[in-house]
């Protein structure tokens, strides 16, 4: 088919405009990658993620008790909904390994070995544990971080006893999609702590559970789902007696909330990245198609003339806009391929959901070009639609010039004096086109906005870990004991090792109820003068612990909706203790994790017992593990120095996905600081013209044009700090769960480099823009009527 | 006589409003145009001729009056069917020639044929505007009166009855200008097209079969021209 005119002509007008071109596909080939990646994989990870809990019979309810008899779990079968239960033996044990500096613990799993079980364990590899052997599954995480192979022998330390395990198995778990060891360390460590199953026999045998469980697992049918919470809080009532600890629906178990999590912002990433750069292409698309649309007035008129039509005319210019949506989705579509691929592979590496392949779906190459076409189509309307209005005979006569007018400036007659005529001119013209003014502004607010996110997001680590590591635990160690021991046995510790401070703790689980809501947490009870702990409120006031009540973290004061001054209940989870009042004495700060404070002291008032400790807080420059490893008592140490350490590993990829959102920002603010001063450069031709012919050099003219845009990006700056503070307080509270918060604090500096990035931006996009300049035809734009 | 007329204006008008002033380019002109006949109209700048052609031309619409093409009228006619009426029975020449900077010689022909259902032969029409071999050349590499042989033969090759010719000239050197009133004048005679020039230019009222005369948007005089002159022969 031979080409049309008309599309050969627009055709050549893309070729004579490669720059705005290639700069809007930019646009759109990100908005089409970001879509395209990170829906898809958002899609399968979501469906892959209940696809295996479906093959693994994957529990809705997790009850941790403090030791059930067999039958007595059988009898959770007659609560009307639950469908499955099964009792388990998880304890957390240390692990001794070669290097006697470093601290490994694991969390052992009874595995019943039968048919049918809930959380079946997923084999990547050999087989699951032998009933009456000693052998041992590794969930591949640790088997990889470990750098295990099935024969190896690990070596849990149990009670004061070390057991040989011969590995035979490496499996997946949709209990531990996501490996934490707690809610206070928030990222892996996959070297540092793992799960391992072991046969139900050895697990009672070895820690004393004989016919007996402390953990209990429960499945819910299917049309009862909707009653989870209900079905919870009846298993509770039921297992009163046997110490409830915790009873965690699948709704907050930590992976599972974790990877809806990471789906949920993988979506939201997907939409409001998209939609933000789809924005941007459609305003800089139609501000510039209404200039050509302009400029193009005489032509129009001719057309018209000739015989084309209103749609045929129409059509033409906004064949320009979905020109570059098409390019931008074709070379967006095959650049997602890869991006999508390489995507998979982070999240197949840190996922661990062995049903997530990462497979390409085909259908959202079409929901993303069907996407950017219909906003690349609609601009490309609205910013030609003037096309229509323009009649025949009405092209052919010059424009009328535009009402001029003084602006409000000029009012300050000293101020107007004093400024230079390039100055005048330059503010005349911002004046002259506010809207496109405004956009430019807005555009710039939004790049640094962009650009600011990233630079908070890299210090968030440093505020987090300094806010609680430093300001609210300030201990090196905190130890936790099997069994409660005697407050003056904590001595023999210092003894063993070279300890500058130390304290007891008393560490229990307790139900906090305020009305209807009710929270199972540790309470940590310390001494008053603790010099371990440094409390603050919101506002930064340091508190101490008050001698009589409770002092709450704020994500839990937040969930069960309680401030300073109201009395809650506090029930303890151990049987046979009585439910007490106490009253919030303070809401204090804290990262991770929830928990409850008191005093010591009132702890035993409590307990009904008095100088115990679960644990002890340490603060010393001396490494305390191998020191500490053949203490029968000891049931793990956890390190502020390995929590820094674990994070640092992920340096590289918060690193990676900075950079990503800088050049994101990079991206947005080159397109639009481009595109608008070539729309002005080519709208002021004459006005140019004329300048050169009184004696402008081309420098001149250029420092004209920079000197809108500096105007421009100082006010762009401006608004800007606002909207990315805004953005980034709104990142905070979408990512803060009931395990975290980030303290919105954005440091000045954080204000400083994003708008040095941004200024590069405007910089680099304004010394694209010099050629243009240096290249116009002064000469022949004053002699033609048409330019 | 009547089935000889090609266009015919009756007590046409336009009236412009500017605010609170009323301007009329142009008052209750009843002009014939007649098949085949080279007609100039004649006036100074501001006297209408240029409203006159593009109420014409189908290009605007008069505030009274009534124009008839072949004895259809043309006042009223929704957007579809005026630009239906531009396509298919008018074709344009302009002042300042308006072609697209970013098509050749022969696309800019080929911009305005692909409407048509009956055009003629683009490279036959090229060759008659004489240029044949300047075809593949842009707009920015031609002189102007190699323009405006192609805004003629993008005119012409549309194979409409009507040509209208918006000072043709006006932007021309005299000697090229001559040239392209020849021209012209062969059109007319070759391909029997009914040629309307618009011109402030007196002495190019010789060379119209009728010559009509504008002042102010009216009509002054309507002269038939028994023996109208060569193109070659006029002087300016």
């Amino acid at each position: 088919m031979v080409m049309k005119k008309l599309d050969k002509r627009l055709i050549r007008t893309i070729g004579h405009s490669k720059g705005q071109f290639i700069s809007l596909v930019v646009v759109v080939i990100v908005a089409l990658i970001v879509y395209v990646s990170f829906s898809m994989i958002a899609e399968q990870m979501y469906n892959s993620i209940f696809q295996y809990y479906r093959e693994t019979n994957f529990a809705h309810i997790f009850v941790d008790v403090s030791r059930i008899p067999g039958n007595s779990v059988d009898e959770l079968l007659e609560i009307e909904g639950v469908d499955q239960v099964q009792g388990r033996i998880v304890f957390d044990v240390p692990l001794r390994v070669e290097d006697p500096n470093e601290k490994v613990n694991a969390r052992i799993i009874s595995d019943p070995g039968t048919e049918d079980q809930i959380n079946s364990l997923f084999i990547l590899e050999g087989e699951g544990p032998s009933p009456g052997t000693r052998t041992t599954a590794v969930l591949k995480q640790f088997f990889v971080g470990r750098d295990m192979k099935l024969g190896d022998t690990i070596r849990p330390y149990i009670g004061g006893t070390e057991y040989s395990l011969q590995v035979v198995g490496e499996v997946g778990s949709p209990e531990y999609i996501y490996l934490m060891e707690n809610e206070q360390t928030l990222l892996p460590d996959e070297k540092g702590f793992g799960v391992i199953y072991v046969p139900e026999e050895f697990a009672q045998s070895a820690f004393g559970f004989q016919g007996s469980y402390n953990n209990i697992v429960v499945t819910v049918d299917e049309e009862h789902v909707n009653r989870m919470d209900i079905i919870a809080d009846e298993i509770e009532d039921r297992l009163d007696r046997f110490g409830v600890r915790s009873v965690i629906t699948r709704e907050n178990h930590m992976s599972h909330s974790v990877m809806i999590q990471e789906v949920d912002s993988l979506e939201m990433m997907s939409t409001s990245i998209t939609v933000m750069f789809l924005f941007v292409a459609a305003v800089i698309i139609s501000i510039m198609l209404s200039r050509i649309v302009r400029k193009d007035r005489i032509a129009i008129g001719v057309l018209k003339g000739l015989g084309y039509d209103n749609r045929q005319i129409l059509m033409h210019y906004v064949k320009y806009s979905l020109a570059i949506g098409l390019v931008g989705s074709i070379l967006g579509v095959l650049l997602s391929v890869p991006v999508a691929d390489m995507l998979s592979g982070v999240y197949i590496q840190y996922m661990n959901i062995p049903l997530f392949t990462g497979a390409f779906d085909i259908r959202y190459l079409f929901y993303g070009t069907l996407l950017t076409s219909v906003f690349c189509i609609a601009s490309g309307v609205f910013g030609a639609r003037s096309a229509l209005k323009i009649t025949p005979a009405d092209a052919m006569r010059p424009e009328t010039p535009k009402a001029g007018s003084r602006m409000w400036i000029e009012g300050f007659k000293a101020l107007w004096q004093r400024l230079t005529f390039s100055w005048k001119m330059v503010l005349r013209n911002i004046s002259r086109t506010k809207r496109r003014a405004f956009f430019l502004v807005l555009g710039i607010a939004l790049t640094y906005a962009v650009t600011m996110l990233p630079v908070f997001m890299s210090t968030i680590w440093n505020t987090l870990f300094d806010r609680q590591y430093t300001q609210l635990q300030k201990m090196d160690y905190s130890i936790d004991f099997n069994i409660p021991v005697e407050r003056n046995a904590l001595l023999e510790l210092q003894q063993l090792t070279d300890i500058e401070f130390i304290e007891p703790k008393v560490e229990l689980p307790f139900e906090l109820v305020e009305g209807w809501r009710k929270e199972t947490i540790n309470v940590i009870g310390v001494q008053r003068d603790t010099i371990m702990y440094g409390f603050r409120t919101a506002s930064g006031r340091q508190i101490e612990l008050p001698s009589k009540g409770i002092v709450l973290t704020d994500i839990l004061a937040r969930q069960l909706q309680v401030q300073a001054g109201d009395t809650i209940q506090i029930n303890s989870v151990l049987p046979g203790k009585s439910d007490k009042t106490i009253q919030v004495k303070a809401v204090v700060e804290q990262y991770f994790g929830k928990n409850a404070y008191m005093d010591i002291e009132q702890m035993y008032d409590i307990l009904e017992e008095r100088d115990i400790a679960t644990g002890a807080l340490l603060m010393t420059d001396a490494d305390v593990v191998p020191d500490l490893k053949d203490v029968k008592n000891i049931r793990g140490i956890s390190s502020v120095q390995d929590m820094r350490d674990a994070i640092m590993e992920y340096m590289d990829l918060i690193i990676a996905s900075m950079g990503t959102m800088m050049i994101f920002g990079g991206v947005i603010g080159f397109a639009i600081v481009y595109n608008i001063t070539i729309v002005s450069i080519s709208e002021r031709m004459m006005e140019f013209s004329s300048l050169r012919v009184l004696g402008f050099d081309k420098k001149d003219i250029f420092r004209l044009v920079t000197r809108e845009n500096a105007i421009m990006t100082v006010f762009g700056i401006i608004l800007g700090v606002p909207l990315g503070y805004s953005i980034c307080v709104g990142l905070v509270d979408y990512v803060s769960t009931d395990m975290y918060t980030i303290p919105a604090v954005i440091e000045p500096f954080v204000y400083v480099y994003s708008a040095a990035a941004t200024l590069v931006f405007v910089f680099v996009a304004q010394l694209a823009t010099y050629r243009k300049i240096t290249n116009l035809n002064f000469i022949d734009a004053l002699k033609n009527r048409i330019s | 006589m009547s089935e000889n007329i090609l266009l015919k204006a009756e007590n046409l008008s336009k009236i412009y409003r500017m605010g609170e002033v009323t301007v009329a380019a142009v008052k209750n002109v009843d002009i014939e145009i007649v098949k085949g006949e080279f007609a100039v109209i004649l006036g100074p700048s501001g006297s209408g001729k240029s409203t006159l052609l593009n109420i014409l031309g189908g290009m605007d619409q008069p505030t009274e009056g009534n124009v008839t093409m072949n004895g259809e009228s043309i006042v009223g006619f929704n957007d579809k069917k005026l630009t239906a009426y531009r396509r298919d029975k008018v074709g344009f020449v302009f002042q300042f020639y308006n072609l697209m900077g970013t098509l050749t010689a022969r696309e800019n022909v080929e911009l305005a044929t692909e409407l048509c259902e009956d055009a003629l032969d683009i490279d036959e029409v090229l060759e008659t505007v004489g240029l044949g071999d300047r075809k593949d050349h842009f707009p920015s590499q031609m002189s102007g009166g190699e323009q405006q042989r192609v805004a003629i033969a993008r005119a012409v090759a549309k194979n409409a009855d009507l040509l209208l010719c918006d000072e043709p000239t006006g932007a021309l050197d005299f000697e090229t200008g001559i040239k392209i009133l020849a021209l012209l004048r062969d059109i007319n005679k070759k391909y029997r097209k009914t040629v309307v020039i618009i011109t402030h230019n007196v002495p190019i009222g010789d060379m119209g079969d009728r010559v009509i005369k504008m002042r102010s948007g009216e009509i002054i005089e309507i002269k038939e021209n028994e023996n109208p002159i060569d193109p070659e022969r006029i002087v300016w």
